[in-house]
């Protein structure tokens, strides 16, 4: 019987086995047995994986111990407790995640020989030794820089708030089931959100860098952005949680569907609101330190400034007030949220 | 006069569930009409699609001579907001005090930025002071809901129906997660309002004793059906079987 189920099984093992035979010969093959450094590609190679993955695809479909797709979607089902040997399968989708630990290894230049050279140590050993004794006589700059950094957070925090606590009600399915219009608006809601999200911070630095110049505006706009969505999907989440008993029992009343969020919804979501929220400030500490290596201000342009000029002594003590920094934020906003629950 | 009239009423979910088939009854000003049957026979549904919380797919609700089953927006905003309504859960605003939760009754009548400020005005509040006197919780208006008894949760949440100045009440099992003792009480706060105040009402029940005791009149339901219609004191062992099923006895809350 051919339907939905089948068919994705057999593209899983298509996909699987052109995904095995294309590894084995790129990296195990070409890489580490013949070792050609500048490895020629051209199409025909995937293409004729894919090929012979199609055939391996339709040859399981009939025999089907060997069929990792069958398995995934539940149409092949061995009795309990069938011994290793006799599940063919199970050996195929284990060479593929061995594969796929060589292929990794390959591409990320893991190379034992580089970590102990004795050069490598010795840089090792010299800037652990500057990191370890800081230089406190740009202190002032780092503090300044600090505070700004901290104020960022906070204004991009407290900017995020009423965009994501109004887009978090049309991203709550509980809320947005009364007709297709809403369940329209919630899905594109839920799209905008999930596509804003996708772009890193560092990514929206980057863009609005350029458009509002490099500077702390920068970076605290891509905070923002950043937080809005995903505070809107924490606060969202939490409204799909609501009892909604007291909703109804508003609509009940003959309450206008605003007094109902308000009355039915608002009181039981208020206090988890608050948490996420100074649990994103905390976040958003950490995050516009990240923010200021692309030129998002604060601590972390003055990092990349002294990194660049390799002061390491400079550095350390840069590294050190932002270590003192996240756990303040870390230990304290633990100590809010838990005090508010 | 009767105050309701439901004319072949049918509810099917949109998960293909039917829900009620072909229900018709009157309800005449003043009544105490007690809905019995199963869980699930569609008891919730009926009372819910009386105040049109769940749509019904066809058939006619006529409240006070009015069809209302068209009604949208404003209108149908004011048809709930004169009728009142007291759930199995008791559905009261967690986080807010008893007093807050009697104002939520008045919400139909106060303008949207009023009351999202909590700007209820100096008559609002007198009158919710006396709903909750009605209910025997005075000094409990400061307390949190969530902080009260069940039983007291019921009595905020019948004080929050009043504030609505209901001519129909609907109670969805009102002391089903409630204790006997508690259970009459409540109940007794029911009757008093059907009574003293001559608000109708309309209530699903679980518990024989307690129909017989307070219903003027039953209806049951079965598999969303009507299968009996009469006075408490007509439902003999043998309509009870047929309304529980061959297996069931009588349990008895005193």
């Amino acid at each position: 019987m051919i339907n939905f189920k089948t068919i994705k099984a057999i593209l899983i093992d298509c996909a699987l086995g052109a995904y095995s035979i294309l590894v084995t010969y790129k990296v195990v093959y070409e890489k580490l047995l013949q070792d050609i450094r500048y490895a020629d590609f051209s199409w025909n190679e995937p293409l004729l994986a894919l090929g012979i993955g199609a055939v391996l695809g339709l040859v399981f479909f009939g025999w089907e111990g060997f069929s990792v797709g069958k398995r995934v979607m539940g149409i092949y089902n061995p009795p309990f407790g069938q011994p290793f040997i006799k599940a063919p399968y199970k050996f195929l989708s284990l060479l593929a995640i061995a594969l796929t630990f060589v292929a990794g290894l390959h591409y990320s230049q893991v190379s034992v020989y580089e970590f102990l050279s004795e050069s490598g140590l010795e840089g090792a050993r010299k800037i652990f030794i500057a990191l370890a004794t800081p230089n406190f006589s740009i202190f002032e700059e780092t503090m300044f820089a600090a505070i700004e950094t901290i104020y960022m957070a906070f204004i991009a925090t407290v900017f995020s708030l009423p965009f994501a606590f109004g887009l978090s009600f049309f991203a709550a399915r509980n809320l947005m089931k009364a007709n297709a219009f809403w369940r329209l608006l919630y899905v594109v809601t839920r799209f905008v959100l999930n596509v804003t999200r996708s772009i890193e911070p560092l990514v929206w630095a980057i863009v609005l860098s350029v458009w509002v110049g490099i500077g702390p505006f920068a970076g605290m706009l891509a905070l923002c952005v950043h937080s809005v969505v995903s505070l809107a999907k924490l606060y969202s989440e939490q409204i799909e949680t609501i009892n909604e008993g007291p909703m109804e029992a508003m609509i009940a009343t003959g309450a206008h569907p605003i007094q109902v969020i308000w009355y039915g919804v608002v009181p039981q979501i208020i206090l988890p609101f608050l948490s996420y929220t100074i649990y994103k400030w905390d976040i958003n500490v950490r995050m516009a330190t990240v923010i200021g290596l692309v030129g998002g201000g604060g601590i972390g342009t003055l990092l990349m400034q002294y990194q660049g000029l390799a002061k390491w002594h400079e550095v350390g003590l840069i590294v050190m007030v932002i270590a003192f920094i996240v756990w303040v934020m870390d230990y304290s906003s633990a100590k809010i949220r838990e005090a508010i629950k | 006069m009767n105050i309701l009239e439901v004319k072949s009423l049918y509810k099917t979910y949109p998960n293909g569930c039917q829900a009620l088939k072909d229900v018709s009854f009157e309800v005449a000003q003043g009544e105490f009409l007690v809905v019995i049957g199963l869980s699930g026979s569609g008891k919730s549904t009926l009372l819910r699609c009386i105040n049109r919380i769940h749509p019904a797919s066809s058939g006619q609700i006529i409240f006070e001579g009015q069809e209302v089953t068209g009604l949208k927006g404003k209108e149908l905003r004011k048809l709930r907001s004169q009728i009142g309504m007291i759930f199995q859960h008791f559905n009261l605003v967690p986080r807010k005090s008893a007093m807050v939760n009697v104002l939520t009754g008045v919400l139909a009548r106060v303008g949207i930025m009023r009351s999202v400020l909590g700007l209820f005005s100096k008559e609002d509040q007198t009158e919710a002071i006396e709903k909750i006197k009605i209910v025997n919780l005075a000094g409990k208006e400061d307390v949190r809901a969530d902080n009260l008894s069940g039983g007291q949760q019921q009595r905020v949440s019948i004080a929050r129906a009043l504030m609505q100045r209901p001519k129909l009440l609907l109670a969805d099992e009102p002391v089903a997660s409630l204790d006997p003792a508690t259970s009459n009480s409540v109940m007794q706060y029911l009757e008093k309002i059907n009574k003293e105040m001559g608000v109708t009402v309309i209530c699903n029940l679980h518990f024989l004793s307690l129909v017989r005791r307070y219903a003027t009149r039953v209806i049951a339901l079965k598999g969303g059906e009507i299968v009996f219609r009469g006075t408490p004191e007509q439902i003999t062992e043998e309509w009870f079987k047929t309304i529980y099923g061959e297996d069931a006895v009588e349990v008895s809350v005193h």
